[in-house]
Order: structure tokens, then C-alpha cells, then sequence
């Protein structure tokens, strides 16, 4: 089940724009996941709508602490997938961070994160390795977090993908895909990057493109058109990796021996999820196969009305008290469930949640796991 | 409201102790989200480049107990107190018009009991209203309270204004699903009404805080009543030609105890403007949609005895696709552009009556504002909707596309027009409002909707909130001390 059919969202040429609609709407406010930790009018849709609407109308000072509430939002898109009229108000936010960035006004972990980014094409200002010079039907676009972060991650995705006969040529490698930057509002910088993606996807030529997220996918097959003006090839399926491996797994391509005993076990659906209308019961039904008799449990905040952990948007990077708070609203609903165990694919996810849980729950990943029980 | 820096300082200091300093906000960027709910006067007074009013402090409260210390420094100070919980109100009930305090309750969001056996939850006030009714899904279980703005209405803000929701018809508003409350009375006692709602031990005190909107004291924790999940929801959509013919069936499906779920009509001029605009249905006439639920065969009976009724009222059929397709749509008809929205003008002047006036208000109602501002291309458009055993509500509109560029000029003018709705809602038997409450738009109008009885809330108010710190300005009562 690829993304080649659907339709390719149109590039919003005026972001600030978009906000006139949201800035007195309150219809998305349940799903904010910084509204529901912070408490904050301030911290929703509606507030960052109506500062960017009242800057606009110089009733808001973009001062320190103003800037510092535009810097709040996570750039999940759960307000856009839960509103009825699909009003892009993360594009907008980004907007106006870019403008903010641009008056010299973006604070100085953004800036940082700026440098890094121009230098490294990274974050985590390591040195990315040369592109491979293939070509090949299959590639799997791998970006920074795997690369440098949760190796283990690609290494068992390579893995699984092996095992269904299935050999990716390795792209953006160590390369952040541009969501990042997009998000903080280094706009051009996001462009520069994507448009390298792209250029190495369209030099190996290949048909179908694996991701280990749904937030590379996002990433891909909408933020690049409606941000950035920036398309993938027309021929291309991308293919959400999960998606891949459950229908492997019905068609008898994966076979894994069971887990035995232990439990209960809980799923946290990767940032991003909800805005690409993902097949969340993909990971759940290959979890299900892994296991022999253990429990399910299920967060409130699942699916379609996932909230995520503290890497989206670059709340990691700008917002880290924020992003703490997070990752542990996700920890702490597995606990409060009854897990012993959690799982998850996004490499950043993984590596906070990990990072985070300190021995309350044992925090695995997905493919990883898939990967060790392999027959 | 605030004289000096110095006194600021002093308060803040105040105020920190009790919630501390991560809880207390006197941001400017806080000030500027703060200063309008989702009424029309404040949002227009924002986009014409004007702050509509700014709170001193915005504080979020962890505790009932916490709220009570807050309340005690509002008083030493006099302060004014505005209670917040989502800011979803339409009247204005939580704009810091006179500055001071705004008590956030939004993190008073816990749900402390779900009782399945006796079917009730009890939650703190702060909870908003769509995340407490997932949880309760997740159990089979709904409060079958539904109003447009449950995404970001909280549960004490379902209780304040005496909220109405989607299926009111069948399960009763806010304010009769409501079993019992905590409420912290302005000079910081927290008191308990009883468990529960049915009683002969006295005056029912709960329901004065009904309605009250924060004037009287500030709802911390309710407990509702909730229902399973129904077997089965059934909708289907008629066409009237008249809405008397309408009025008339809603009427009789009421007195004939049908129990339906919904029962919501829009007049001729909704039907081809909103309805077409949202659901995409070109008719003529006046779009009824009618709902049951329960159990399946219980709600066919009721639902065929329905349309027997509309039948015989001349009603076209128009099948179940455009009553399912409302109701999986029904909250759609207020996101943007779809629902109203700056630059427009517009007031929802809505009112409710028993069912032998209620055509001749819909009537008179169209005829004054049309007459009125017919010649600055005013529209009126009103659905039926709330229906009860003895009449029903009528959610009617105004809308001006064209405003005038002054805010001031824009703000009088809206002024005139809902004194014009109102005046005639009074003069036809209809109440000030049915379920959006007074809040600061429809203050001025208390007076005249009480007559003598006014004096009666008055002293309520004035027993209860001496100094006059609860909400001032909203549901009739000013700055200070009433009489």
C-alpha cells in the first residue's frame, strides 16, 4: 500500500495566511498534546494562531517571550487531521517562525541548531557519509536518527527487509530529511535538504521507497510539496516500512518465534502517525504475532489522537523542559496501563523514551525486536 | 485594575506562593490570548488592532484548595476573579473586563470516579469536555451531553451557562444531568452540594451556581450522570414546507413521549444557505433531521411513529442518508470558513419559548431584525432545536457581510441589533437566551428579563460576593455590590 495515489498537497505560497482561519477557532484543542501538559491558552492552536494574527496587526511584539511560545507548538499536526476544514495551521506557525528567523528574532538554540544543520546537514553535527552510487528498483531513505542515533534500527529494518527478498539501496544517509529545519523555520535550509533527498532518489532511479516513519513519510509526501514546492518523482511508491512487514508477515514471507510469557505490553504510535491517516493496525497486528499469550494494553492517546513524545517540531533541541514533559506523558500512560514493556519505531522516540524511562518499563523497538525472533 | 508596580509585585509575590512562579502568568503574549473568548465583540475589537481587556494575572490553580487561597487574596485586594475554562463561551462571560485574576481551571483535569453500577462520573471541573467523553467510550459509557463545543468547552464550563448539547432533547441540558458539585465560594470556603439531585431536604442551593457563570462562586468538581453507549442511533431527515407544519410535529413527537434523540429544523433560509454550504443539499423548505436511540427496536417504534407524524403534516421523506450525514457532520457547520467568522458581523440571539408562541416569536424575531437593518443587508436565519415537553429553543442568527471599518462604530451597531432581537424575544414570552448564557453581552438585559424578581438574585450576589470580585460585569451584576 503505497502513497503514489494520493493526491500531492498544494504548495501554500502565503503561510501566514492560513492562520486568519484558526486564530478564534477552538475546535482542536482537545488533541493538542502542549495544550493538554502545559495547561496553556497561550499553548494551543488558537493561541499560536492569534499571536501570529496579532503580530500581523502589531498588537504582539515578537519579544523573547513571545518568541519563546511560537517555539512551543510541536508541529504534530493533530489540529489539522482532527479540523473539519483541514486548515494547515502547522504550516503556518513554521511561517512565522521563518519570519521570526528572518527579523533576527529566533532564539539562539535555533540559530545553533541552524549552524549544525548547514555544516553537517545533521543535528547531531557528525560527519555524513558519501552517497552510494547505485541504482536498483528499492531504496529505503535512512536520514540522521538512524543513521547516527538507533543504528541497531536500520540495521534490523535491512534485516526484516532481507528476509522478504528485499535488498534497499541506502539514501540519505546520516542526512536529515528536512523536517526538522522546516519546523523551526529555517525554510531554505529545509529546501536544500529535501532537494538533496530527492536528487539522490531520483539518481538511484528506483520504483519503490521504504521508510522507517511515518514521519518520513510525512516528511516526503507532504511537507515537501505544501512547504517547500518540492515533489518526489511521479513513478515513485513510497512505502511505509510497517505496513511492508505486516503483509509479509500474512503472506508467510516473515516468521517469528514467539515471546513467551511477560507482559502486559504497550504501542506508542510514532509522531506524525495521525497526519499521514497511517495503518496503525500494521505495527499493532506485528506485535500481536510476536508475542505468544502477552497482554495488549492501549494508550489513551493512540491512533488517530496519538500524542507524541518530546522530538517532534525540535522541542528536543528548543524546548527540552517541554519535551521532557512529553516523553514522560507517554511513559507515564504505558505505566499507568500496566505495561512492562513498550515499544515503538521512531529512532528518536525510541532513543528518548529509552533515555527517559530509567528501569519503570523496558522500552524496545519495534523492528529491532522483530529482528532478534527472526526464524 | 491594578494602581502600582509596586502592589503588583506584592500580589504576584502573593499568588506565586500559592500555585507557584511556573503557574502564575503576567506575560504579555499570556494577556493578549487571554483577553477574548469565542464572542464576536472582543474578536472584533482584536482584528481592529485594540487589546478588548487585559487580566493582571493568569493563574493555574492545582487545587480546589488552591482556588480558595486565591479567592482569599482576590478579596483582601479586591481583585476581580474570572474563572476560564475553555474560553468557548459566545457572550463574552470570560473576557477580564475590569482586569485582575483569571483562574485558568484547566488543570484541574482529572476524572476522580466512573460509577458504573449507579452511572455516574465525577470529575474535576477543568477536564475538557471531548477528552472526558473518550474516556468514558473506552467503558461503553457516554455523557450524553453534546454540545458544539465540547472539543474545548470544559465540564465546568458545560455548568456555568447552563449549556445545551446535541441531544438535549432526549437526556436534558447541563444542568439536568448534574448530580452534584464542589464550589468554592468567593470568600474561599469550599462547600459540597449534596450526592445527589432529587431530594426534600430543603432548597435545592445547587442551582443557583447554575447559570451563575462564575458570579457567585467557581465550579471545581461535578459529578454527572452518564448512560451506556446506545444499541443503536437512528437518524433521518424530513422536509417541511412550512415551519409551522415543523414546529407542529416537533410538538407532537414531544407530547406523545417519543423520546427522540434529536429533533432540529432549519428554516427555509438556513436550509438553502448552511445546510447546502456544509452538507451540500440543495432543498426548499425547511430541513428537519430527526434521531432515536437505544435499543433497535425500541428506536424503530419510536422512529416510525415519528414519521407517521411527519407524514401526516405533509412532510417529504428524504430518507436516512441526509439524517446520518448531519449527524456525522453535525459539529462541521462551526470550524471556518464554514461557520461563522470575521470580518462578518453576527449574534446569536437565540431564545426559547413554550410551543403556542414559538412560531409567532420565529416570526416576529425575522420581521424586527429584518425590518430593522433589511437596508445594511442584514440576514436572519434560525434553526429548532432543544426541544422540551412544553416547547423548544430557537437558535436564530443575524449576519451582516458588510461592517462598519470603526470598531466602535461596528460595536454599537451589534449592540443595536441584539437589543432589537432581544426586545422582541421579550415581548413575545421568550427568554434572554436558552442555553449560550448571559456573560457580558447580555448583562444589560437581566433587569428587564426579571422584573422584580431581579432583586432576589441581587441579594444572592450581594450575601454571597460582598465586594463584588466574582465576574463582574457578567449576568447583570457590576463591579461592585448589587441592589
Amino acid at each position: 500500500m503505497g502513497d503514489r495515489h494520493a493526491p500531492k498537497p498544494a504548495f501554500i505560497e502565503n503561510p501566514l495566511q492560513v492562520v486568519e482561519y484558526c486564530r478564534y477557532c477552538l475546535m482542536c484543542r482537545h488533541v493538542c498534546p502542549v495544550g493538554h501538559v502545559t495547561h496553556n491558552e497561550t499553548l494551543t492552536p488558537h493561541g499560536w494562531a492569534l499571536m501570529i494574527a496579532s503580530a500581523q496587526r502589531n498588537l504582539l511584539e515578537w519579544n523573547p517571550e513571545a518568541v519563546d511560545a511560537l517555539y512551543k507548538c510541536a508541529d504534530c499536526g493533530l489540529c489539522r487531521t482532527h479540523c473539519a476544514t483541514d486548515q494547515p495551521l502547522p504550516t503556518g506557525i513554521a511561517g512565522a517562525r521563518a519570519a521570526v528567523v528572518e527579523e533576527g528574532l529566533a532564539p539562539e538554540s535555533v540559530m545553533a541548531l541552524k549552524e549544525a544543520l548547514e555544516r553537517w546537514a545533521n543535528p547531531f553535527q557528525r560527519a555524513t557519509p558519501e552517497s552510494p552510487i547505485k541504482t536498483g528498483e528499492d531504496a529505503i531513505l535512512v536520514g540522521d536518527a538512524a543513521y547516527f542515533r538507533t543504528p541497531q534500527t536500520l540495521d534490523a529494518a535491512m534485516q526484516l527487509l532481507a528476509a522478504t527478498g528485499v535488498e534497499p539501496i541506502q539514501l540519505a544517509r546520516g542526512r536529515n530529511l528536512g523536517l526538522l529545519p522546516s519546523s523551526l523555520g529555517l525554510s531554505e535550509l529545509a529546501a536544500e535538504l529535501a532537494s538533496q533527498t530527492i536528487e539522490e532518489i531520483k539518481s538511484t532511479g528506483c520504483r519503490r521507497l521504504f521508510l522507517l516513519t511515518p514521519g518520513d513519510i510525512y516528511t516526503v509526501t507532504r511537507l515537501y510539496p505544501e512547504r517547500l514546492n518540492l515533489g518526489l518523482p511521479d513513478h515513485l511508491e513510497v512505502i511505509d516500512l510497517a505496513a511492508y512487514l505486516e503483509r509479509s508477515q500474512e503472506n508467510g514471507l516473515l516468521r517469528f518465534e514467539k515471546i513467551r510469557g511477560e507482559g502486559p505490553y504497550a504501542y506508542h504510535d510514532p509522531e506524525h502517525g495521525a497526519r499521514i491517516k497511517r495503518n496503525h493496525s500494521a505495527p499493532r497486528k506485528l506485535l500481536r504475532s510476536l508475542f505468544e499469550a502477552a497482554r495488549e494494553v492501549s494508550f489513551f492517546w493512540r491512533e488517530d489522537r496519538a500524542h507524541p513524545t518530546g522530538v517532534v517540531g525540535g522541542l528536543n533541541w528548543v524546548q527540552p523542559d517541554l519535551a521532557r514533559d512529553l516523553t514522560e506523558a507517554r511513559l507515564q500512560e504505558a505505566i499507568d496501563a500496566g505495561a512492562r514493556f513498550l515499544f515503538t519505531e521512531d529512532p528518536l522516540a525510541l532513543e528518548a523514551l529509552r533515555a527517559q524511562a530509567d528501569g519503570r518499563i523496558e522500552v524496545s523497538g519495534l523492528y529491532e525486536t522483530m529482528a532478534a525472533h527472526l526464524e | 485594575m491594578i494602581v502600582s508596580s509596586l502592589q503588583r509585585e506584592m500580589i504576584f509575590s502573593e499568588l506565586e506562593d500559592v500555585v507557584g512562579a511556573d503557574h502564575v502568568s503576567t506575560r504579555q503574549v499570556d494577556q493578549l490570548i487571554y483577553s477574548t473568548d469565542w464572542s464576536w465583540m472582543p474578536q472584533m475589537w482584536l482584528d481592529r488592532g485594540l487589546i478588548p481587556a487585559r487580566a493582571d494575572f493568569i493563574v493555574h490553580p492545582g487545587s480546589v484548595e488552591e482556588i480558595s487561597e486565591l479567592l482569599k487574596i482576590a478579596n483582601a485586594y479586591r481583585l476581580p476573579i474570572v474563572p476560564w475554562g475553555g474560553g468557548s463561551g459566545t457572550q463574552g462571560g470570560a473576557i477580564p473586563t475590569y482586569g485582575g485574576i483569571i483562574i485558568d481551571l484547566k488543570r484541574l483535569n482529572k476524572i476522580l470516579e466512573v460509577n458504573e453500577e449507579s452511572l455516574y462520573v465525577c470529575a474535576q471541573a477543568g477536564i475538557n469536555g471531548t477528552q472526558l467523553e473518550w474516556a468514558l467510550n473506552e467503558k461503553n459509557l457516554t455523557l450524553p451531553h453534546y454540545p458544539a463545543s465540547a472539543n474545548c468547552a470544559t465540564l465546568g464550563g458545560y455548568l456555568a451557562p447552563r449549556g445545551s448539547g446535541t441531544i438535549s432533547t432526549k437526556y436534558g441540558k447541563a444542568e439536568d444531568l448534574v448530580m452534584s458539585m464542589q464550589v468554592v465560594l468567593p470568600d474561599g470556603r469550599i462547600i459540597r452540594t449534596p450526592g445527589v439531585p432529587n431530594h426534600a431536604s430543603g432548597p435545592d442551593f445547587m442551582r443557583i451556581f447554575l447559570g451563575s457563570e462564575g458570579t457567585f462562586g467557581i465550579i471545581s468538581e461535578a459529578t454527572m450522570r452518564i448512560v451506556p453507549l446506545p444499541e443503536t442511533r437512528l437518524f433521518r431527515a424530513v422536509l417541511f414546507k412550512s415551519i409551522g407544519d415543523g414546529i407542529e410535529a416537533g410538538r407532537r413527537m414531544m407530547v406523545d413521549r417519543l423520546e427522540p434523540l434529536v429533533i432540529r429544523m432549519y428554516d427555509p433560509s438556513s436550509t438553502a444557505s448552511l445546510v447546502k454550504k456544509v452538507l451540500g443539499y440543495e432543498l426548499e423548505g425547511a430541513y428537519m433531521i430527526i434521531g432515536f436511540d437505544g435499543w433497535e427496536e425500541i428506536a424503530a417504534a419510536q422512529e416510525k411513529r415519528a414519521m407517521l407524524i411527519c407524514e401526516a403534516l405533509g412532510a417529504k421523506d428524504l430518507g436516512r442518508e441526509p439524517g446520518e450525514r448531519w449527524w456525522n457532520h453535525r459539529y462541521d457547520f462551526y470550524y471556518p470558513p464554514l461557520g461563522l467568522h470575521l470580518p462578518q458581523m453576527y449574534g446569536t440571539i437565540e431564545t426559547v419559548t413554550t410551543f403556542s408562541k414559538l412560531e409567532d416569536l420565529y416570526w416576529a424575531k425575522k420581521k424586527a431584525i429584518e425590518s430593522h437593518f433589511g437596508e445594511i443587508g442584514i440576514r436572519y436565519i434560525g434553526h429548532f432545536s432543544h426541544w422540551f415537553p412544553w416547547g423548544a429553543s430557537l437558535y436564530d442568527r443575524f449576519i451582516l457581510e458588510e461592517t462598519p471599518e470603526d470598531p466602535k462604530e461596528a460595536l454599537h451597531l451589534h449592540n443595536r441589533i441584539w437589543t432589537v432581537a432581544v426586545r422582541t424575544s421579550l415581548e413575545n414570552e421568550g427568554m434572554i437566551n436558552e442555553h449560550h448564557g448571559v456573560g457580558l453581552k447580555l448583562s444589560r438585559y437581566m433587569r428587564a428579563q426579571y422584573g422584580p424578581a431581579w432583586h432576589l438574585l441581587a441579594s444572592i450576589k450581594e450575601a454571597l460576593d460582598p465586594n463584588g470580585i466574582m465576574n463582574p460585569g457578567k449576568v447583570g451584576f457590576g463591579v461592585q455590590s448589587n441592589g
